[in-house]
């Protein structure tokens, strides 16, 4: 494990020595006592990651245009990917429901009202998350992850600047922004997709499937704390495999992947956790 | 006054220094030498707290930094400014901007006041005209020019130059040796330039360390340099392809 969360002589100590052999000689219970190990050491350090965050981000000092421009490159990058695989996804998930539901009951009067819940409570988002997450997680760990192997974060520290403050923390107002954006534009998309679906496949008349009766403030408040938790948590999974690169542009390579596989992860992990409230919280 | 007592550094398996100790006396030019990957650039990094020691001591100015954490090294890293070997420039940022940054972080300047004082700074090394270019469009030896401007803004009284003149054309080269000299007899201020550059070494250096499998071989005058017996040393001081020298 690398020194990214509080560089300092003792946390540098022990670096790179995992990184030619990890788990040699070690034996079985040896060797999951050291993933559990590193497992433990990574989750300290991404916990320091987002704690720094939110420092830096409380003290209010902001770097003039580093915002917007994240804002806009995030929703540059993504708009066009995002909704696409969104229109694609309603309307198959469309088509899936009303094949369903025409086996069961015939009747598609509540197809819209229940799709809208189920993309406002909870597709929207996490769909829309799980696609910024290769898209705007990769960016930000190939960024930072080929900056720390060409030296630049070195640099900075050099210059007093802190990468959390200088790096991650636009990043990381950009994204909660712009995922709640996205997300929202991905869901009409989906919604509008799905209601095209329905009006040519199962001849739903599109006043039937523009339903909003079943959304209540419990499907939008579960709804908007996923898109904020995703949006918080994309920057800092894939910021932190960022800087925790080592090794040339191998090194790049592999901080990206781990950036995806682990925002996702993390996505996931958050909706089961935040689903789980929202139905104790908001039942039905 | 800096002093590296007895440092070890490993990386894993990998010993690069092996009890390396040397005094670097204030207000010289300091040369550190040695072949390609034996640690130099590791070794002037623990002096910024870039990289820390597996044990020994950094003694700078009478104080023991090398268990200093980062908000620590902060006052360091304004009196010791490194140019880095492949000068690292941001790539996102303009010429005029980079230079900026250190003013802006180091000595609390507004945006405006630092830009202005960047573009005088980077007059003296004549890349005024690329202030508001991105370093991707430049050549190495501008960016490197850059570089030197970028650490030189906080006035510091240390400076850390990995290899300044290599990917310089000769005439470049030797302004800055004259710069690095021209620093130390006017401003007092002290350099510690690792380099290869043998035209550098027997121009400017005060004193010269040579490190070798990890370990110093031989530290002196110029003079030490060109008169010692060890036929290591002679060997690549005059750059021949046959001898002792192993890598
Ligand atoms: N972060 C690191 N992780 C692992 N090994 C490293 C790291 N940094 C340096 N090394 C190793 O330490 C050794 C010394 O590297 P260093 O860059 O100091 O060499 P150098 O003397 O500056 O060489 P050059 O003249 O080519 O710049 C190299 O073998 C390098 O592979
Ligand atoms: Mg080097």
């Amino acid at each position: 494990m690398s020194n990214v969360a509080a560089p300092g002589p003792e946390s540098q100590r022990h670096s790179h020595e995992t990184i030619e052999h990890p788990y040699e000689d070690l034996g079985a219970v040896g060797m999951l006592g050291a993933a559990a190990i590193d497992l433990m050491v990574g989750g300290r350090e991404l916990y320091s990651v987002f704690v720094r965050t939110l420092y830096y981000v409380a003290r209010g000092k902001r770097e003039k245009g580093a915002l917007a421009r994240q804002m806009y490159e995030m929703g540059n990058r993504s708009v066009f990917f995002l909704s696409v695989t969104m229109g694609f996804l309603g309307m198959i998930l469309v088509y899936q429901a009303g094949l369903q539901a025409k086996r069961v009951v015939p009747d598609y009067t509540l197809l819209g009202a229940t799709y809208l819940e189920l993309l406002v409570r909870d597709f929207a988002a996490s769909l829309g998350a799980l696609m910024l997450a290769t898209r705007v997680g990769a960016g930000i760990a190939a960024e930072i992850g080929s900056m720390v192997v060409t030296e630049q974060i070195d640099a900075l520290r050099m210059c007093a600047a802190d990468p959390i403050d200088f790096l991650i923390k636009p990043r990381f107002l950009a994204s909660i922004v712009m995922t709640m954006v996205l997300v929202i534009w991905a869901g009409t998309i989906a919604f509008v997709a799905g209601a095209f679906t329905a009006y040519f496949a199962f001849d739903v008349p599109l006043q039937t499937f523009f339903n909003h009766q079943l959304v209540d403030f419990g499907d939008l408040a579960v709804g908007l704390t996923k898109c904020l938790a995703y949006g918080a948590a994309i920057p800092i999974v894939s910021g932190y495999c960022g800087l925790s690169t080592f090794g040339g542009s191998e090194g790049v390579g592999w901080a990206t992947t781990r950036a995806v596989v682990n925002t996702s992860l993390a996505i996931i992990i958050l909706n089961f956790f935040i689903s789980g409230a929202g139905f104790l919280i908001f039942p039905g | 006054m800096i002093q590296f007592k007895n440092i070890i550094k490993s990386f894993g398996p990998k010993t690069v220094l092996q009890d390396v100790s040397f005094d670097v006396p204030k207000g010289s030019v300091f040369f550190i030498i040695g072949a390609s990957g034996v640690g130099k650039s590791v070794l002037i990094k623990h002096l910024v707290g870039l990289l820390y020691p597996d044990s020994g001591e950094i003694w700078l100015d009478g104080q023991e930094i090398s268990r200093f954490d980062e908000a620590q090294m902060g006052p360091v890293r304004r009196k010791c400014a490194m140019v880095f070997q492949h000068s690292t420039l941001f790539d996102s940022m303009t010429c005029a901007e980079n230079v900026a940054l250190p003013l802006r972080k180091h000595k609390n300047l507004s945006l405006k006041a630092a830009l202005a004082e960047a573009r005088q700074r980077l007059e003296i090394v004549r890349m005024e005209e690329f202030a508001d270019r991105y370093p991707p469009e430049l050549g190495d030896g501008m960016r490197k020019r850059v570089a030197i401007a970028r650490a030189l803004t906080v006035d510091p009284t240390y400076v850390l130059f990995d290899e300044p003149t290599t990917s310089l054309d000769p005439v470049s080269a030797r302004r800055v040796d004259v710069l690095i000299r021209e620093l130390s007899d006017k401003l007092g201020v002290t350099s510690i330039v690792v380099s290869h550059d043998l035209t550098s070494i027997f121009s400017i250096a005060d004193r010269i360390v040579m490190l070798y499998r990890g370990k110093v071989r031989l530290q002196g005058s110029r003079e030490d340099f060109k008169n010692t017996p060890d036929g290591v040393v002679q060997q690549f001081i005059t750059g021949r392809a046959t001898g002792p020298f192993e890598l």
